[in-house]
């Protein structure tokens, strides 16, 4: 007579888990996450490896010379990003509004045009500015002339109380197309039975968009955001090919990242400071922490995504 | 007030032709039906009516004035969709609320408005929730109270039962019924489905291909159908259709008997057939037969009947005025 | 929508901003690519003209190529870029398909874990990674770079194929193991191939920043042999200055490359975004 085994089976340990895995968790684990652990970890030691507990970043905020650049990347930085939200978001929603038009014509054109600065790199990007804006070069000026505002025209990037900001313009004018498209995606997927019910409750024109539309987009305006404010606030390339990695007009265009690459790698007669590069490191973690948990708990829970 | 008129209404997508000169007298009150194969169009016609969609030709006139350039908002009318097209974003009170608010209608009558659709549909325990946090059944009913808020002159369905299950339609079919009769406005409805028509419907207008190919009362329909198509439409299980050379009958191409309107005998009758199937829905039995010459045949009974497949067995039309005769064309011949 | 519900008036307004600022975004690339092609005269007197007769010359684009060893740098780029891909394709899609297969303790985690990269910049980790590197013996080779993109990629590229591998039929993977395929064979036989189109959104997604880094080719692997195309153009406008023809035509060759790619694989990138590959 068989007896019946009520005792539960004991599986085989599913080795095909850990093998799909673990390459990608090896990689990620030994090139990503184990340096920013040791980079937050090292920011606690001095160069010559001595404890000194947030001895560093005491430094950082206070020291004449170096709280002085520090204070001053983080307020350049604060205006990029502000910057970038008071013009890259309206002009975004704009764009991705009048694209979303079913009847326009050439959406595809527009839509392809739109995107091609944000593919280019950023010394590219740069450069072209530069030229573009370049004094001695003269297509800005000789445009803004040929329509009578020849006096309008500065050497903006060259100029201290301009060149943040046009710098922060010419990111916006690289970067619309992101905003643009997840917008634009946003709006895609708005059933056009919805907005054929607004249609018949007199929902038209404007007041659509700011009724039905926006309201609907609102998530995706907020993933835009933080993903603005990530990227801004580990910017470097864009200063570093327009203006150097001195950030010039006298610092002006300074960011965090520049801040980092100097502090790290040195420049002209400072020589490099693995401990304080750490420091500058961690403090830059420490706000794009805060700014995505503000997002992830404050904001996104507020963000009703909403089915159809 | 609630008349429309479609006058030699014509549509076409491009190159393909969708609607060929349609016309058509709704009169006040009058719940109408537009219903037809999927394609046939039939929701286009009715989105023409609304305004989301212009007309390649012909006129649309609602209270006999001219509507073709006249915004959906300013027609006069509602719509249910069939997905419900609730705005998520916004409470099923402010739902309802959104024509009215748009058209800058004061508050309190507003308020008075929203609370009778309320009462109407039974969805005051409701008014504070989001349309996620709603059922399907109960979505729809927020969306006929969102048309029912506007008073419209002319209400307009697209399908809004299609996607609720078997039990939830016969309900809210109920309740559609109820509301066209307290409120005593124009309704035009499509569906797919011949028995909401048939339920629903003072007049139904059976389309098929983009043509109108009969317009009449549900019995009219179902006893005089003008041709082939209509004859098959209407009806459940589907009217037998035979070829009149092969069961000897002369003077028509087609020869048509529903399946409730024929008797079966084993011993005499007109045609005989073998047992085929047999499907036992409790009140009536559908009995399939194949026939030598002219197919298989269905046939409706009433109650319990018991037949073994293969038996042969004798059908005859149970009166002379069921069998229906077409000619060629598919016209019914009279 | 019907001429009930539409006005001519704003459908011309919209094309009017829209056109606007396709000259806004084109202008800047299109001056460059026409000057490129100038001489020097020509680039300063009339630098909207396009070059035509006496003002077209090829001197820029000469003085790059005697300068400048940009074949290198170009080859030095693919290499990294393609490598980089298929790792994190391949990597990528394997973990995506562990988190979204099967349930198994620790993979809410484990999936959190791999998510955090998404919103953390690898940048942050420099230091210890040239320390890394270093002590690896690395620094200055091609494959310094390709680790570092590898780790970059895989997060995101994790996240949106494991949203798309929970859309592939479950049935479809019962009946494979119902034949007797291994684990293995139903990843690359059944799952892969379906998911192809994620595949290639994901490929433009980490394509572009790798193509276009110069945080990392300046500091892991700036030699003359490793440079890449970004990080070589840098170098090249840096050092040339004031030898316009060389910089633009520089520039020009930097942005060509790019915006050819860009023209074929456009489709699938914006398929991608709009499809809500990226929530």
């Amino acid at each position: 007579m068989a007896t019946v085994d009520i005792a539960p089976v004991k599986k085989p340990f599913r080795w095909h888990i850990l093998v799909f895995l673990a390459p990608a968790a090896l990689i990620y684990t030994a090139v990503m996450i184990f340096p920013l652990i040791s980079t937050l970890y090292q920011a606690f030691f001095s160069q010559k490896w001595e404890f000194v507990g947030f001895g560093n970043f005491m430094q950082l905020f206070t020291d004449p010379r170096l709280s002085a650049s520090f204070w001053n990347a983080l307020i350049n930085n604060v205006w990029f990003f502000i910057i970038h939200m008071l013009v890259q978001n309206p002009i975004g929603i704009l764009l991705a509004a009048l694209l979303s038009n079913p009847r326009l014509r050439l959406r595809g054109f527009y839509r392809t045009v739109f995107f091609i600065p944000t593919i280019l790199s950023f010394v590219i990007v740069g450069f072209v500015w530069k030229l573009i804006l370049s004094p001695t070069w003269g297509v800005t000026s000789g445009l803004l002339k040929s329509v009578g505002l020849g006096w309008l025209f500065q050497p903006w990037l060259g100029k201290e109380e301009y060149a943040l900001t046009t710098l922060a313009l010419i990111s916006n004018w690289q970067f619309i197309g992101i905003p643009m498209m997840l917008i634009y995606a946003a709006l895609l997927s708005i059933p056009d039975e919805v907005l054929e019910a607004a249609e018949c409750d007199g929902i038209t024109g404007w007041s659509q968009f700011w009724k039905i539309q926006l309201p609907l987009v609102l998530p995706a305006i907020g993933i835009v955001s933080i993903l603005t404010f990530v990227g801004n606030f580990n910017a470097f390339d864009l200063v570093y090919a327009a203006q150097g990695a001195q950030a010039g007009p006298n610092f002006s265009t300074d960011l965090l990242g520049t801040l980092l690459y100097r502090t790290f790698f040195g420049y002209q007669l400072q020589l490099g400071d693995r401990a304080m590069g750490s420091t500058v490191a961690a403090v830059m973690f420490l706000i794009i922490l805060a700014g995505v948990c503000v997002y992830l708990f404050g904001i996104q829970t507020r963000l009703r995504r909403y089915q159809f | 007030m609630g008349s429309l008129q479609l006058n030699h209404v014509n549509k076409s997508f491009g190159a393909t032709q969708v609607l060929f000169d349609i016309n058509l007298d709704v009169a006040d009150g009058e719940f109408v039906i537009f219903v037809g194969p999927s394609g046939c169009g039939k929701s286009t016609l009715l989105r023409i009516i609304a305004g989301l969609e212009d007309s390649s030709g012909g006129e649309v006139r609602i209270d006999g004035s001219r509507v073709d350039a006249v915004p959906p908002a300013k027609r006069g009318i509602a719509m249910v969709f069939q997905t419900y097209a609730l705005y998520p974003h916004l409470t099923v009170k402010e739902n309802m609320s959104a024509g009215l608010k748009q058209a800058g209608t004061p508050r309190d009558q507003i308020e008075a408005q929203v609370a009778e659709a309320s009462r109407m549909l039974s969805l005051d325990p409701y008014l504070q929730r989001r349309p996620a946090e709603l059922s399907g059944g109960q979505r729809q009913r927020v969306a006929i109270g969102r048309a029912v808020v506007r008073k419209p002159s002319l209400f307009l369905f697209d399908e809004p039962l299609s996607n609720l299950d078997a039990a939830l339609r016969v309900h809210t079919r109920l309740e559609i019924a109820r509301l066209h009769r307290e409120l005593t406005a124009t309704m035009v409805y499509v569906t797919h489905d011949q028995v909401e028509a048939m339920t629903l419907a003072d007049k139904i207008v059976v389309m098929n291909a983009g043509r109108i190919e009969q317009v009449g009362s549900p019995m009219a329909l179902y006893n005089n159908p003008a041709n082939l198509f209509v004859a098959g439409f209407i009806g459940s299980p589907q009217m037998n259709f035979l070829r009149a050379a092969a069961i000897g009958m002369a003077g028509a191409e087609t020869i048509g008997v529903r399946p409730e309107h024929l008797t079966l005998s084993k011993e005499r009758g007109d045609w005989a057939g073998k047992v085929v199937h047999i499907e036992h829905l409790g009140a009536d039995t559908n009995v399939y037969l194949e026939t030598e010459k002219a197919g298989m045949v269905t046939v409706r009974l009433f109650g319990e009947v018991y037949h073994d497949p293969g038996e042969t067995l004798w059908m005859s039309p149970a009166e002379q005025r069921f069998v229906y005769r077409f000619d060629a064309a598919g016209k019914v011949m009279r | 929508m019907s001429k009930a519900t539409h006005s001519p008036l704003r459908s011309i307004a919209a094309h009017a901003i829209l056109l606007t600022y396709t000259v806004i975004a084109l202008f800047p690339v299109f001056v460059i690519i026409i000057n490129s092609f100038k001489s020097k005269k020509a680039i300063f007197g009339a630098p909207l003209s396009l070059p035509l007769g006496d003002a077209f010359s090829l001197i820029g684009y000469e003085t790059v190529f005697k300068r400048g060893d940009f074949l290198l740098y170009f080859q030095n780029s693919l290499m990294v870029t393609v490598a980089s891909l298929v790792l994190v394709l391949l990597f990528g899609a394997m973990a995506a398909f562990a988190l979204s297969e099967y349930r198994f303790r620790l993979n809410t985690l484990t999936g959190l874990y791999l998510a955090l990269g998404i919103m953390i910049p690898i940048r942050l980790g420099t230091v210890a990674i040239l320390q890394l590197m270093v002590a690896s013996g690395l620094v200055n080779t091609l494959w310094a770079l390709i680790l570092v993109y590898t780790a970059q990629g895989l997060p995101l590229s994790i996240f949106i194929l494991s949203e798309f591998m929970r859309t592939v039929s479950d049935d479809l993977k019962n009946a494979g193991r119902i034949d007797g395929m291994s684990e293995y064979r139903i990843f690359f036989r059944l799952v892969l191939p379906l998911v192809r189109p994620a595949m290639a959104t994901v490929a433009v997604f980490t394509m572009i920043p790798i193509w276009n880094d110069l945080w990392f080719p300046l500091i892991l692997a700036p030699s003359e042999a490793t440079k890449t195309v970004t990080l070589g153009a840098q170098m090249f406008i840096g050092q040339f200055q004031t030898d316009w023809n060389g910089v633009l035509s520089a520039l020009a060759l930097a942005i060509l490359p790019v915006l050819i790619l860009y023209l074929i694989f456009s489709r699938q990138l914006i398929r991608g975004i709009t499809s809500g590959a990226v929530k």
